[in-house]
């Protein structure tokens, strides 16, 4: 390769790892906003990006042009998260749901002093601090895909490819995820004064 | 809400969240459709789901600091 050929080269490399890294950085709010959900501290939410943006930075090369950055970043940031070994879960509450989907409007329906609420009012009734403690006691796996979907937007078949898992697990730990959150939610709704 | 053995609104509720992530075909999403612009008591639930989704987005979200977003720059790649 000529010195010009090699020189050019060069530069379109560092054109198009700039170009990556600041796409990347782009991104940045959505993976602590994720980040900050999968583990239990702020300071640890922290760590855990940096560790990511480390990461996806040195390993630029491994990403395709034209493929799924955010997909790709996000993987990053959830085997991290499995890599630091999270803590041991107590083993998932296995016992059937009994609830239905509707089950949480259900209750606050029914907990309701004026009948047939509107239904930004049955909301309204929501803790915020209540959704977060919801959240952070769902069991990981479930939460993985719960963030993912609801929170980061991602499609299933995204979800399942970021977590190497299969559709139908994607699917049934979403749904399974969903009704736990919204247990939680309508337990401690109608349990306050 | 009737005993029937297929509850349109069992199905309703049934599809109610793949119907809100968009992961149904088309013909479920016009079965859901039909179903929900005839049924109040969906509708209501619906309306419901929707708002639920966007109170969780908004209770859990929590800004990243400055601090971090100027290490993350300080991570790229020195030219």
């Amino acid at each position: 390769m000529s010195d010009e050929s090699s020189a050019r080269q060069l530069a379109t490399d560092a054109r198009d790892r700039v170009r990556f890294e600041e796409e990347a950085l782009d991104l940045s709010d959505q993976v602590y906003g994720v980040a900050r959900r999968l583990v239990g501290s702020r300071e640890e939410a922290e760590d855990l990006v940096q560790e990511t943006y480390a990461r996806a930075f040195r390993s630029w090369r491994s990403f395709q042009p034209g493929t799924n950055l955010r997909a790709w970043l996000f993987r990053i940031l959830t085997n991290l998260n499995i890599d630091r070994g999270r803590k041991v879960q107590r083993s998932p509450d296995l016992q059937p749901l009994e609830e239905s989907d509707y089950f949480l409007y259900n209750k606050l329906e029914e907990s309701s002093s004026d009948g047939t609420p509107d239904e930004r009012r049955v909301v309204e009734r929501l803790s915020q601090n209540d959704a977060v403690t919801a959240l952070a006691d769902l069991p990981h796996d479930f939460r993985d895909v719960v963030l993912l979907v609801d929170l980061a937007d991602f499609t299933y078949s995204d979800a399942a490819q970021i977590l190497d898992i299969p559709i139908g697990t994607v699917m049934s730990r979403l749904h399974r995820g969903r009704r736990m959150l919204k247990g939680s939610l309508a337990a401690s709704a109608t349990e306050d004064p | 809400m009737s005993g029937f053995a297929f509850d349109p609104c069992d199905k309703c509720e049934q599809m109610m969240q793949p119907y809100l992530d968009r992961y149904l075909t088309d013909a479920e999403i016009q079965e859901a459709e039909l179903h929900l612009d005839g049924c109040e008591y969906c509708r209501k639930r619906y309306r419901f789901e929707v708002e639920f989704r966007t109170f969780v987005r908004h209770a859990v979200a929590e800004p990243m600091s400055p601090e971090l977003k100027a290490k993350l720059r300080a991570l790229r790649t020195p030219l």
